[in-house]
């Protein structure tokens, strides 16, 4: 990745980590668990008044230190290996993870309802289809599901795809049948060591521990399962209006759940997701795509590399139509994560983590493979600067006029698809206006619905082995989940 | 005494907390009826930081803030009543707010409950994971007359239509009437529960409720 964004210095970086752990050592963090407590006062934290924990720095630097994923890399593992993700410094491109989210918006008739079974399918089959998108995130929370939401959000998704699927969960109780298909899928609970299940949870600012965290936290750990840490600090809400602060705010509060998993299950793997929102003060809303997260998306690169873990960087546009709000909103949120070296985005769809859309898959793509182009930046050397061809192209002369061009030269032909990323089933329409009326006038969301029906009829995701059909058959027994 | 008034509402407008609390008890030395610096000085000053920031005017720190210097304004003002036992103030409606079983989410509830205290009403929140029952007992506790919860997943939405059940079975449904709130509800939930009334906003929820107790003292 030749394109490097940098909006802070390394001693600003320091700053910013010294006060975390300054929040760390002196403010602390309420912990709504005795027996975490208890461990954390063990391994040398101290225990105030009102189950406030305070973290030594000695102590995060040993839980730093046993994080095996910690300046190495850290994988989301797919039904098929090839396609596992795998965050590092040696990563060719930055991930992009898909999201299922609660309702579906229709593209064609601006209509909105809650998402389907078949929705989700659907959704996740487009995501395994298209190469810029690497894995799938699940959090539909589907009333539907009842209490095994988690659960059946999984093996929706992994019936659908071969690639990474990770879930956000509140239950533990959901955790076991998911362990269980986890470790068929894997090929026995061996194995699943090996190429753990990846389950996300919230900590709640500001720095809190919550019972329902704690519990998620335990669980993790009890099932050896690779948590994801979230913290979510809104900007004027629960974390400080200043970007500073609110950065030192989110290291300290992601420290310290990477602690508590350490010393639950040290070597147990663990990466972050964090989102930059800010509370706006006009609507008394929570926005992610707003000027503040534009910003936050510049520095997030640079500071996953500083704590030498990932940090998942969602990004959700709050336009509640395929408009020009949501195209300005997507690319502005995606283009700097992507420049400052951001490792693996997760992106929703729209309305303010509330809906997805399939059509906007089709312009994640398009814009992916832009942003990808970007990074790898201008080659220069003898090839590249073409002097030879153009003396060539120059050289030929015609009734005393230079009459030579580019397109019949070998050396377009070698460059022009290396250098461009032209598409031949492109979405984004190229055409002269006439030909554009010709083809019917449509809109990118008429192309690209087109295209998605195409996809769906052609696509076929690989199928569920036998045996692990029966395991799931044994799963729904066991613990009471109907067929999906 | 005109003077003492506008200059506790200017003071609120100018969100200048500092200022309320040290206007309010100079102006009651003064000779200012205490109930004139709530109902004049302070409640009108918070009405119309309330309408400026329904029109978009201002923003929400600024309504927060404003409502805080109003409240440290009214706490002062409550104090004087209660010693010099002047015929208290009868709050303009009894609520009784929280958010369910299973969901720790706080700030839409706790923006409803700053404006409506500012507003003159009585708030008794219960706080956040609070189960149906709890809201129940609050509500008979405080002959409440209008019972808010707010929920913001689609997993915990569930229990607010457990309030409506308890309450039922409480034997109070027909004496409060319910509002639900969060972003995991719509007004198509608010139908299918049963509740009376749905806030798609924290600022909407306070209008709604001060309508109801206006249509109720008519």
């Amino acid at each position: 990745m030749k394109a490097k964004l940098e909006v802070l210095s390394k001693d600003e970086l320091d700053t910013i980590y010294q006060t975390a752990l300054k929040i760390l050592e002196k403010i602390g963090v309420s912990i709504e668990d005795e027996e975490i407590i208890k461990l954390l006062e063990k391994n040398g934290c101290k225990a105030g008044s009102n189950k406030i924990v305070y973290f030594p720095e000695k102590v995060i630097d040993r839980c730093l230190k046993s994080t095996p994923n910690r300046k190495g890399e850290t994988t989301l593992c797919g039904r098929d290996p090839l396609k596992d993700v795998v965050m590092g410094d040696d990563q060719k491109y930055p991930y992009v993870i898909s999201h299922v989210l609660m309702n579906y918006f229709e593209g064609l008739t601006d209509t909105y309802r809650t998402i389907t079974k078949e929705d989700i399918r659907k959704f996740v089959t487009i995501s395994d289809y298209l190469d810029t998108i690497d894995g799938i995130w699940m959090c539909t929370l589907m009333p539907d599901f009842k209490e095994m939401y988690t659960y059946c959000e999984y093996e929706l998704a992994v019936r659908s795809t071969t690639k990474p699927v990770c879930v956000s969960s509140f239950e533990p109780s959901a955790i076991p049948p998911v362990y269980d298909l986890a470790a068929a899928l894997a090929g026995g609970e061996e194995e699943l060591k090996k190429r753990p299940l990846t389950v996300a949870f919230c900590e709640i600012s500001p720095l809190t521990w919550n019972k329902y965290g704690c519990a998620m936290l335990k669980a993790t750990a009890r099932w050896g399962i690779q948590p994801v840490i979230t913290v979510e600090t809104p900007m004027g809400d629960t974390g400080p209006a200043t970007f500073a602060g609110n950065i030192a705010q989110k290291i300290a509060e992601l420290l310290s759940g990477l602690v508590i998993v350490q010393l639950l299950k040290e070597g147990l793997p663990v990466f972050f997701v964090v989102p930059l929102e800010v509370f706006d003060m006009r609507t008394a809303q929570i926005c992610l795509a707003s000027r503040g997260d534009y910003v936050w998306a510049c520095a997030v690169g640079q500071l996953e590399d500083y704590l030498g873990i990932p940090i998942i960087s969602p990004i959700s546009p709050d336009s509640k139509l395929l408009d020009m709000q949501e195209a300005y909103e997507l690319s502005f949120s995606l283009i700097p994560r992507i420049l400052g070296g951001n490792k693996a985005t997760v992106i929703h769809g729209l309305d303010q983590t509330h809906a997805i859309n399939n059509e906007l898959l089709l312009l994640m793509d398009e814009m992916m493979i832009s942003v990808r182009r970007m990074l790898e930046g201008i080659d220069v050397n003898e090839e590249t600067l073409a002097f030879n061809v153009l003396e060539e192209v120059a050289g030929k002369i015609e009734n005393d006029r230079r009459s030579g061009h580019f397109l019949n030269q070998r050396h377009t032909l070698n460059w022009y698809v290396r250098e461009h990323r032209p598409r031949r089933d492109a979405v984004i329409d190229k055409y002269r206006r006439e030909k554009w009326i010709e083809n019917g006038s449509k809109s990118f969301v008429e192309r690209a619905h087109e295209k998605i029906l195409e996809i769906l009829k052609n696509h076929k995701p690989e199928p569920l082995s036998k045996e692990i059909e029966s395991t799931i058959n044994a799963i729904h027994k066991k613990y009471n989940i109907p067929d999906l | 005494m005109a003077d003492y008034i506008e200059s506790i509402s200017e003071a609120v407008l100018k969100y200048d907390v500092e200022l309320v609390k040290k206007l309010v008890p100079e102006a009651v030395e003064s000779g200012v009826d205490p109930i004139l610096i709530m109902n004049e000085g302070l409640s009108n000053a918070i009405i119309e930081i309330g309408d400026k920031f329904g029109r978009e005017e201002i923003f929400l720190v600024e309504l927060m803030i404003a409502a805080e210097a109003c409240m440290g304004g009214v706490d002062i003002v409550k104090k004087i009543i209660l010693e010099k036992k002047v015929d208290a103030v009868k709050p303009k409606g009894v609520i009784v707010i929280g958010t369910v079983e299973g969901d720790i989410h706080n700030i839409g509830k706790d923006i409803v409950k700053t404006l409506l205290e500012a507003a003159g009403f009585e708030v008794h929140d219960i706080g956040v994971d609070q189960r149906a029952q709890n809201f129940v007992k609050k509500a008979i506790e405080v002959n409440a007359k209008i019972v808010a919860s707010s929920a913001l997943l689609t997993t915990t939405s569930p229990n607010q239509k457990a309030i409506e059940v308890e309450l039922k079975e409480a034997g109070i449904r027909d004496k409060v009437k319910t509002i639900i709130g969060g972003a995991a509800t719509n007004a198509d939930w608010s139908r299918e529960i049963g509740s009376d009334y749905y806030a798609s906003t924290a600022t909407d929820g306070v209008k709604i409720i001060k309508k109801y107790f206006e249509d109720v003292g008519k």
